[in-house]
Formats: structure tokens, C-alpha cells, sequence
């Protein structure tokens, strides 16, 4: 049984920032909660789900955002509270019903929750959802901590049912992913009844039909909501001030910025001179509140992470306010002072402070940073960004690379986001020529697949992942099939949501919550669409590319399925299909012949170069024994044998 | 002979569109490879030397190193170059009768050496639908089914390459002129390596003035709406000016303009029309259809001729004069053409600061081609 459920009002846990928001949706009586992975949201459903086996809770994996939306929605509607969970990207997904839905308004408490990732540290872009709020007209709600995190998130269903509207409460990596501690609160034992009501009034909140329109009228009751939102923020225990009463300078802060924020007074030794506001309610901004403290000084330095959302929405404030509070001086973003992107960290935020207080702040010791770098230069051995030993996606990528290659009309592959997104890199062989959202890279094949007419005739690939193939690739796949595009789909079919942790999808027999679920058949379902398919096994590379080279040279749409399991799911883990060998005599290493192919090409982690005796050997603690350099090596030293 | 690796084999002969896909480079390593008549290189390789640059014909080929290790004397830029005979030819009567060029010469010294042990196996060229398709054959019977010009151009060294890897010794191959240049480099060991074994016992040239990129004549059967299987396909003499595909569903000529065009860029500066560094070349012979010119380069092409004659594989006759005068008046033509052309590139005897060369040769071979 987890903590997470079982924790008592009163304890105190070390949570995650993803379980101490799970935690606070339980503390709030949430029913349904619906998602789909996405670093670094995914343990917010996945700890819901086991917790799901305890109590009266839907959880889902949802096949995309916009569908985990629509069902938390219809709970909502159902007068239960629900959330619906995503990374950033997800909400641009979500975003069209979401438009939709801010118009209709909802019953239940219902959360968004996005989790941002600053700096992009699992993401191929820095979106961010913050902007999303003020699209759809919604409050946003930003924990600076790990207690926030969980009370904050209840509060987040009761202001959504006092408005009877989404209520967005966004997260960052650095507050997802870190631990914390968080003292716990009641867990409701309540049984609350679904039931969608629909007779009344076409205008009754409550009981009528849920629709959008009659649009200018809906459209100014979500402003009157968004006005109660923040009358609310005004007095909200999550807008916090700690400093003098008439500071030299006014830090303003969300979010896991404030961290880095009280960090950086400490470092510049600044507690005297600067106060911090730190904002839980970030929109719309409590103007009062705001006003209340530009009167007590001139300087205002904005920290926030990514794109200066914050410190825009203040300054328009601010110059509303100006007759009252006087003009003010920002710092923040748009002066230098605070990068306008990636990360921060204490240090980037007290070079800012200490910039403004006409301090001087060295972030380290320069003798230090010098010998850090030279440490490491010698002695840190170089590690590119690569796929797993053993992971099927190197083997996929060896064959597509080698066909286009050999194929020889500069043929090219279109990508999306999966950990083989990582193809654009030498670890895929630079394979990936274009990479962008979930789906895109089928949906941009079609379009490539359709120049012909202009004289293109290179032959276009995509690649697919599984969970992305029911996620969005089906609709670009159904495109160029009824456009006739002439392109090649290829599915890397690794059993899972692989790059976030094996989250299930419509294509497995299981659901989020454990229990047994029709699996939907991609190989049938491409067929039935009307196009030719085939699989094969990655770690077969002949098979694998005379197959590729057949469909290759076919109009229309093909669709290659490489099937093989993810070299870190539960069911392979540890269990090695080959054991490896390297035979030393046999071994051309740097030879005119070879010259390293295995170590300098293919680089797979579970093999090694050795120096000395200038041959190939095999890591055996990093092999997953896949057996696919067996199958590379150009003079046959490299052996499997079946593993015991 | 000047030395270098893949970068500068990429550069001087892919970059500049001189590769003719003979597959010297190919399969010597995991990084050349051929399909459907093109040479594909996989992944970079950062080695200085390599065996693909030393074998390729159309990047530093040092004729005189080259003519006088096949041949005794440095390169002397004679019409039809170093041989000892010349016949004209047909199969004999021991030769089954299949669907031959001319009169079926290359078919019968092949089964003759076969049979007869001479060779372990021949690397021929085959089809497969309209690529040629190089194979290691073991039979005079397999042989006779790689029979006819291809006219393509086809990654035959490939095969060559493979199966020496595998092991294979005592290879009989068919070679275009450019084939024979770089098997002629290859059994110079050139790149000094410790373990080489010569994995070539016979080598027969053929006459070749140009050959054809397989992919595009793929692409204009298709656009001309030949359909079938080829059966044969033909350049007649001059003044003909056409190409003759005859498929089984009948005959498609193609005005040799248009043919002219896929000629692979590399096979303007082949100074080589009779395969001169083969042990035995054979090609047409100039309005006789059911025989072939014979010329025999090597001792070891000697004894196969007088074998495959006494056993019957083979009928020889005398060639007219007038006819071997023609034949060294085309040869040399192409010669004086090719190094023209050659020249005009920069490619022939580059000075070291000016880069690599396609060839070199000794200014009085080239007096004497182009006086």
C-alpha cells in the first residue's frame, strides 16, 4: 500500500513534486484523472493508477492530450472532479478542445495540470503552457514548493467549482522531479454519484446542455469568471511577502524560481535590502495585492523561468497603476538582467540581483571552474547522447540509414518525439532529417510524398513510434494514403510508451490501471487503411533491409513495422537473449577492412575499444546481449551464443 | 602509386561523377556498398590509406607501375596494348549452344577453365529483371546463363571482393577495361598487406567503349515502353547510329543521341578499349556476327586458348589485317579522346599542388597517343 493513499492527515512524507500533486488531487476527492506521458508529468497518473486499486478512482492513459481532456471533461460534466494531466506539448494538443470547453464552462472541479520543462531537459522544445492560461482565459495556479504543490492543488478544485470553469495549475521540472517534504491532509471518504444532467435551460450552468455558444455571451461570462478568479487571488494564502517593509529592490517570483530566488538573497547576503513576492496566482495578477506592494519601492526585478510572462502581465499593470504607485523600474528579461531562456539556477539569479544592488557576485571561485574543466577534460570519458545498449532503435536506424544510403537518391526520414528522436544524432546515424511534434513526422512525409508534381523525387520515410502511431501518426497516416502520397511509414513498434517509462497504450493488452484491455492491432489497422504492410525484426538487419529496400522502390504508402521490445521493459530487463564474444584474432580493429565499425560507427555502450591491444571487446556488465553486432561485424569475430 | 583513403576516394571520384560502379571499392569494408548499379559509401571511414582508393581505376592509376608489374614494361600507350596473338574466335563444337554477343568466345574459355579446373570459380555477370547482377559461378552450365553484353555498368568486383574475403582463391573474372585496371592494382598488393593472397587466376577483358548507367537504361526501356525480357542488346556498326534491344515480345531501337546521354561521366577518360591488362580480351569482330576478335595478352592466356582450342571449346582463325588495323584505329582513337578529355579535367598527371590525378603516364606514352 503507498503513502501516497495511506498517509495520515498530519504526517509528514518526502514526496515528489508529481506525488505531492497526485496527493492533493486525492485530498481534494478527485474521481477521474486521464493523461498522457510526457516527461515530467507522467508519475502524476502513474501514481493516481496504483492508487486506483484502493479506492474509487478512474485513471487512464488517454490516447493523446486532447482525448485525456474530453474525458476528464465529461466527469466534470458529470459533476465529479477530474483532472487531466500532460507535459507542455500536450496542451497544445489539448488546446482545441480546451477553447471549446473554457466557453462552456464546466460542473465538477476541473484541473489542468501541464508540466513545463525549463531549459528542455527531456523535451525537443521550451514551450511553455503559462501562456495557454491567458489563450483560454482560465486562472493559473503556481506552486513554489512541494507543501504548495499539494495544497495549492486542492484549492485548485475548489476555485474551479466556484467558477465553474478550468482552473490551470502548472508545474516545472525542477518541482515535478525533485523531493520534498509535505505535510499531509484528509483524504475525503466520500462516494460521489456521476450524473450528467441536460433538461434545463440552455443557459443554466448546471442543468442545461453544455455548449459553447451562444458564443459572445459565453465568451463574457468566462471574462465575469476570470474577474471572481481574481478577486480571489487577491486574498490567496499562496501569494506570499518576506523582507523589509520598504525594500531597495521588490524580487517578484512563481513557481520553482522561487527556490532559486530565496537562494540568491541568501548568496548576495541581501535579506536587509531586497523582498520577495512570491506568487501562487499568477493570472490574472491580484492587481491589488501588486499595488499595495509597488508602493514601497522603485526597483522590481521579475524572476521567472523561460519567456517573461510574468513580468509582461506586471508591467501592464503596473503603468494601469502608475498614477497611484508612481513609475517604476523593471529588471527582469527584457533588460538582460534574467536570461530570456533555459533554466534557472541560484547563481543566474544572484548575478541579476547582485547586478542591480551594484554588488559583485562571482558564481565560483575562477581557480575552481578552471580545474573542473580540466579534470574533466582528462578524466571524463566523452558521452554523447545515445540510445540504451541493447535498444532496438539503433538497430532500426542501422538498417534505415543503410538503405537510404545504398538506395542512393537521397532519400531522407521525417521524425516526431520518441526516443528516437535521439536519430538526429550520431547515435542514429544523423538519420532523421526533420523532427518535430508528436505525429509530425508522418504528416510531413505526406506532404513531401506529394511533390512529385514538382520534381521531387527523393523517397520520403517516416518514422512512428508505437504509442505515437495511436497518439496522432493514424490521422497523418490516413492522409497519405487518400492523397496517394508516396512515402514509406516506418513503425518502431517497442511494446510501450518506451521514453517515458513504459506507460500503456491502445496497442497493449493492459490499461493504466493493471487490468486486461483489447489490444488494438497496428499492422491490421495500417492494412485496413489500404496500405501495404510489413514487419520485421530490427535485430535481423539483412531481413530487415531487404524488406525496407522492397517497399522502398513501391508507390504509395507502405507501412514498415520494426517490432521489437524495448531493451529496458520489465519483460526484458536483465534477461540477455546472447551472450557475447569477441574473437581477438579474428578482430581487423583499426585494419583497412573495418577500421573500428563496431566502437566508432555503431557505438552501441556494450561495446568497448581497447587501446592496447587495438581490438573490440564486450562490455559485459552494459551488454543486454541484443546480438545485433554479431550481426554488423564485417569479418565475423563478433559471437553470440543463445544466453543460458 | 600515390596512396590515399575513402575522403579522398569520395572526393575525387564521386564528387566529381567519375564513379562507373566497377565495385572495386565495395565490400573490401562495411562502408562501400552496391545497389541497383549504384557505389554507396555507408559511413565515413578515417583511415589514410585504403585498399578502395588503391584498386579504384579512375583515382591514381599509375599506368607505367600498373604495365609493368601486369606486363614487364612500363605503359607504352600502344592502340590495343602488350599481346602476344590475335584471332578471331567462336565456340566450338564442345560448347553448348546458348545466346551469345558475337560467336560465344568468353563463354567457352570460361567453361573450358572451369571444367578443367584452371579457375575454382568465375565471377560473371548475370541479370536480375534489367540490373546486371555479378555472381560467383561454378559450372560451365551457370556460366552459359551469364552469357550476352549487359551493356550496364556492373559492380562485378563486388562479388570479386566478397568472396575473396570468404576465402575464395583461384577466381576467373570477366572484366570490363576499367575491371581489369583495378584488378590489375589489386593483385599489386598496394597497400603492403601482410596476409594478401592474389585471389585472381585469370582475368578476360572485353572490348568496351562505353557502358551504360544500369539505372538509367532501366529508367529509358521503361520510358521507351520496351517491355519483356531482354534478350539481347546490340550497338551495330556505324552507320547505324541506333541501340537494339530485342526482349522476347521483339525489337526496340533507340537512336544512339539518346543512349549517348547515360554514359557514366567516368568512361570519357578510359584511355582502355581492349581491356589491355586482361590475360585474354574479346570483343566484336567488325561485320562478322558469329564470331569474336581474340587477343591474347599473358602466357597464361596462351595456354588457355590452345587448350580450349584442343578440346574443342573453342575454333580459332586467322584475322584479317585490315581488320586488326581498324580494330587499333578505333582503340587508339579512344585513347587520344579519353586523355583530351582527361587532360581538359585536369585529371591526367595532375601536379601535386593542383590535387590528385585521375592517371599518370610517362610523356612518351602520351607522345606517342597523341603525337
Amino acid at each position: 500500500m503507498s503513502q501516497l493513499y495511506e498517509g495520515k492527515k498530519g504526517e509528514k512524507c518526502l514526496f515528489m513534486g508529481n506525488q505531492a500533486i497526485a496527493r492533493g488531487a486525492l485530498e481534494a476527492g478527485v474521481s477521474v484523472a486521464a493523461g498522457y506521458p510526457g516527461t515530467p508529468s507522467s508519475e502524476i497518473i502513474e501514481n493516481l493508477a496504483e492508487v486506483s486499486k484502493e479506492t474509487n478512482l478512474y485513471v487512464e492513459w488517454s490516447t493523446n492530450e486532447k482525448i485525456a481532456a474530453e474525458v476528464a471533461a465529461a466527469a466534470s460534466f458529470a459533476g465529479l472532479r477530474s483532472m487531466c494531466v500532460m507535459k507542455q506539448n500536450g496542451v497544445n494538443v489539448a488546446s482545441d478542445f480546451l477553447l471549446h470547453l473554457v466557453l462552456s464552462g464546466t460542473r465538477g472541479g476541473m484541473v489542468l495540470v501541464p508540466c513545463d520543462d525549463p531549459g528542455a531537459l527531456s523535451s525537443i522544445n521550451e514551450g511553455e503552457a503559462r501562456h495557454f492560461a491567458k489563450l483560454l482565459e482560465i486562472p493559473l495556479l503556481e506552486p513554489g514548493d512541494f507543501q504548495e504543490a499539494k495544497d495549492m492543488m486542492k484549492w485548485a478544485f475548489e476555485l474551479s467549482e466556484e467558477i465553474r470553469n478550468l482552473v490551470m495549475f502548472r508545474s516545472v521540472t525542477r518541482l515535478s522531479h525533485a523531493s520534498g517534504s509535505v505535510e499531509l491532509g484528509e483524504i475525503p471518504q466520500t462516494d460521489p454519484k456521476a450524473q450528467f444532467n441536460y433538461n434545463g435551460f440552455i443557459l443554466d450552468p448546471m442543468e442545461g446542455p453544455i455548449v459553447s455558444a451562444p458564443v459572445a455571451y459565453k465568451h463574457g461570462l468566462q471574462q465575469d469568471k476570470l474577474k471572481k478568479a481574481q478577486e480571489l487571488f487577491e486574498v490567496s494564502p499562496f501569494n506570499t511577502y518576506v523582507g523589509p517593509e520598504n525594500p531597495e529592490i521588490l524580487l517578484i517570483t512563481s513557481s520553482g524560481a522561487t527556490l532559486y530566488s530565496r537562494e540568491a538573497i541568501q548568496l548576495c547576503n541581501a535579506k536587509d535590502k531586497v523582498g520577495l513576492l512570491k506568487l501562487g496566482t499568477t493570472f490574472p495578477l491580484p492587481a491589488k495585492l501588486i499595488e499595495k506592494h509597488l508602493k514601497t519601492t522603485d526597483k522590481i526585478l521579475v524572476v521567472e523561468e523561460v519567456l517573461p510572462f510574468m513580468e509582461e502581465n506586471l508591467k501592464v499593470l503596473a503603468q494601469e497603476l502608475a498614477p497611484r504607485v508612481g513609475q517604476k523600474t523593471f529588471f527582469g528579461k527584457r533588460s538582460g538582467n534574467i536570461p530570456i531562456t533555459g533554466e534557472l539556477n541560484p547563481d543566474l539569479v544572484a548575478t541579476a540581483l547582485a547586478g542591480i544592488l551594484g554588488q559583485t557576485y562571482a558564481p565560483q571561485n575562477p581557480e575552481y571552474t578552471t580545474k573542473a574543466t580540466q579534470q574533466a577534460f582528462f578524466n571524463a570519458p566523452t558521452r554523447d547522447l545515445t540510445f540504451c545498449p541493447g535498444c532496438p532503435h539503433r538497430a532500426s536506424f542501422w538498417s534505415i540509414h543503410n538503405v537510404l544510403a545504398e538506395d542512393n537518391r537521397e532519400g531522407f526520414v521525417c521524425g516526431d518525439i520518441g526516443c528516437y528522436s535521439m536519430a538526429f544524432l550520431p547515435s542514429g546515424f544523423s538519420t532523421l532529417k526533420t523532427l518535430h511534434a508528436m505525429g509530425s513526422g508522418t504528416g510531413v512525409a505526406s506532404g513531401f510524398g506529394k511533390l512529385g508534381q514538382f520534381g521531387l523525387n527523393q523517397p520520403v520515410v517516416s518514422v512512428c513510434g508505437d504509442s505515437t502511431f495511436f497518439h496522432s501518426g493514424m490521422p497523418a497516416l490516413v492522409n497519405a494514403i487518400h492523397h496517394k502520397s508516396d512515402i514509406t511509414m516506418v513503425i518502431l513498434d517497442n511494446s510501450g510508451t518506451g521514453m517515458t517509462g513504459f506507460q500503456s497504450h491502445p496497442g497493449l493488452a493492459v490499461d493504466a490501471q493493471g487490468n486486461e484491455a483489447p489490444a488494438l492491432d497496428i499492422p491490421t489497422i495500417c492494412r485496413a487503411f489500404g496500405a501495404t504492410v510489413e514487419i520485421c525484426d530490427p535485430f535481423y538487419p539483412f531481413k530487415t533491409q531487404q524488406i525496407f529496400h522492397r517497399l522502398l522502390e513501391m508507390p504509395g504508402v507502405k507501412v514498415l513495422i520494426m517490432r521489437q521490445i524495448c531493451a529496458l521493459s520489465p519483460e526484458k530487463k536483465r534477461k540477455k537473449a546472447f551472450e557475447m564474444s569477441v574473437d581477438k584474432e579474428i578482430c581487423l580493429g583499426e585494419n583497412c577492412g573495418c577500421n573500428k565499425l563496431c566502437t566508432r560507427v555503431f557505438r552501441c555502450p556494450g561495446l568497448r575499444w581497447d587501446d592496447e591491444t587495438k581490438v573490440a571487446t564486450i562490455d559485459e556488465v552494459i551488454c543486454a546481449g541484443c546480438g545485433m553486432c554479431a550481426a554488423i561485424c564485417p569479418s565475423g569475430a563478433i559471437t553470440r551464443k543463445e544466453a543460458a | 602509386m600515390k596512396l590515399f583513403a575513402q575522403t579522398q576516394l569520395l572526393e575525387d571520384v564521386q564528387g566529381k561523377g567519375l564513379c562507373v560502379g566497377c565495385g572495386a571499392c565495395v565490400d573490401l569494408c562495411p562502408y562501400f556498398t552496391t545497389y541497383r548499379g549504384k557505389t554507396a559509401m555507408l559511413f565515413p571511414c578515417d583511415r589514410e590509406t585504403g585498399r578502395c582508393f588503391a584498386y579504384c581505376p579512375k583515382a591514381e592509376v599509375d599506368y607505367d607501375a600498373v604495365y609493368q608489374f601486369r606486363t614487364g614494361r612500363p605503359f607504352q600507350g600502344t592502340p590495343i596494348g602488350p599481346h602476344i596473338e590475335v584471332f578471331k574466335a567462336r565456340a566450338g563444337e564442345k560448347q553448348t549452344e546458348c545466346s551469345f554477343q558475337c560467336g560465344g568466345t568468353v563463354t567457352a574459355l570460361i567453361s573450358c577453365a572451369l571444367d578443367n579446373k584452371i579457375i575454382n570459380g568465375a565471377v560473371l555477370t548475370g541479370s536480375d529483371e534489367r540490373m546486371p547482377k555479378p555472381m560467383l559461378v561454378r559450372t560451365a552450365d551457370q556460366a552459359q546463363q551469364c552469357a550476352g553484353s549487359k551493356y550496364s555498368a556492373s559492380p562485378t568486383l563486388a562479388v570479386m571482393n566478397k568472396e575473396a574475403k570468404r576465402g575464395v582463391r583461384k577466381m576467373g573474372i570477366v572484366a570490363t577495361p576499367c575491371q581489369a585496371t583495378a584488378i590489375a592494382q589489386m593483385k599489386m598488393n598496394p597497400t603492403d598487406k601482410e596476409d594478401f593472397e592474389d585471389p585472381v587466376s585469370l582475368v578476360i577483358g572485353l572490348f568496351c567503349t562505353w557502358a551504360l548507367d544500369a539505372r538509367k537504361l532501366e529508367a529509358l526501356l521503361e520510358e521507351k515502353g520496351i517491355q519483356g525480357t531482354i534478350i539481347k542488346a546490340d550497338v551495330p556498326p556505324p552507320p547505324a547510329e541506333v541501340f537494339v534491344v530485342e526482349t522476347d515480345q521483339g525489337v526496340t531501337e533507340i537512336p544512339l543521341s539518346e543512349v549517348r546521354k547515360i554514359i557514366p561521366e567516368g568512361c570519357s577518360i578510359c584511355p582502355d578499349m581492349t581491356s589491355e591488362l586482361a590475360d585474354i580480351s574479346v570483343g566484336q569482330v567488325e561485320g562478322e556476327t558469329g564470331y569474336n576478335t581474340l587477343i591474347v595478352r599473358t602466357e597464361k592466356g596462351a595456354e588457355l586458348v590452345k587448350m580450349a582450342r584442343s578440346q574443342g571449346y573453342l575454333v580459332t582463325e586467322n584475322l584479317d589485317g585490315d581488320k586488326v588495323h581498324n580494330l587499333a584505329q578505333a582503340s587508339g582513337n579512344k585513347k587520344k579522346r579519353a586523355l583530351a578529355q582527361a587532360q581538359e579535367k585536369g585529371l591526367l598527371n595532375t601536379p601535386d599542388d593542383a590535387g590528385r590525378a585521375a592517371m599518370r603516364m610517362s610523356q612518351d606514352a602520351l607522345n606517342k597517343i597523341q603525337p
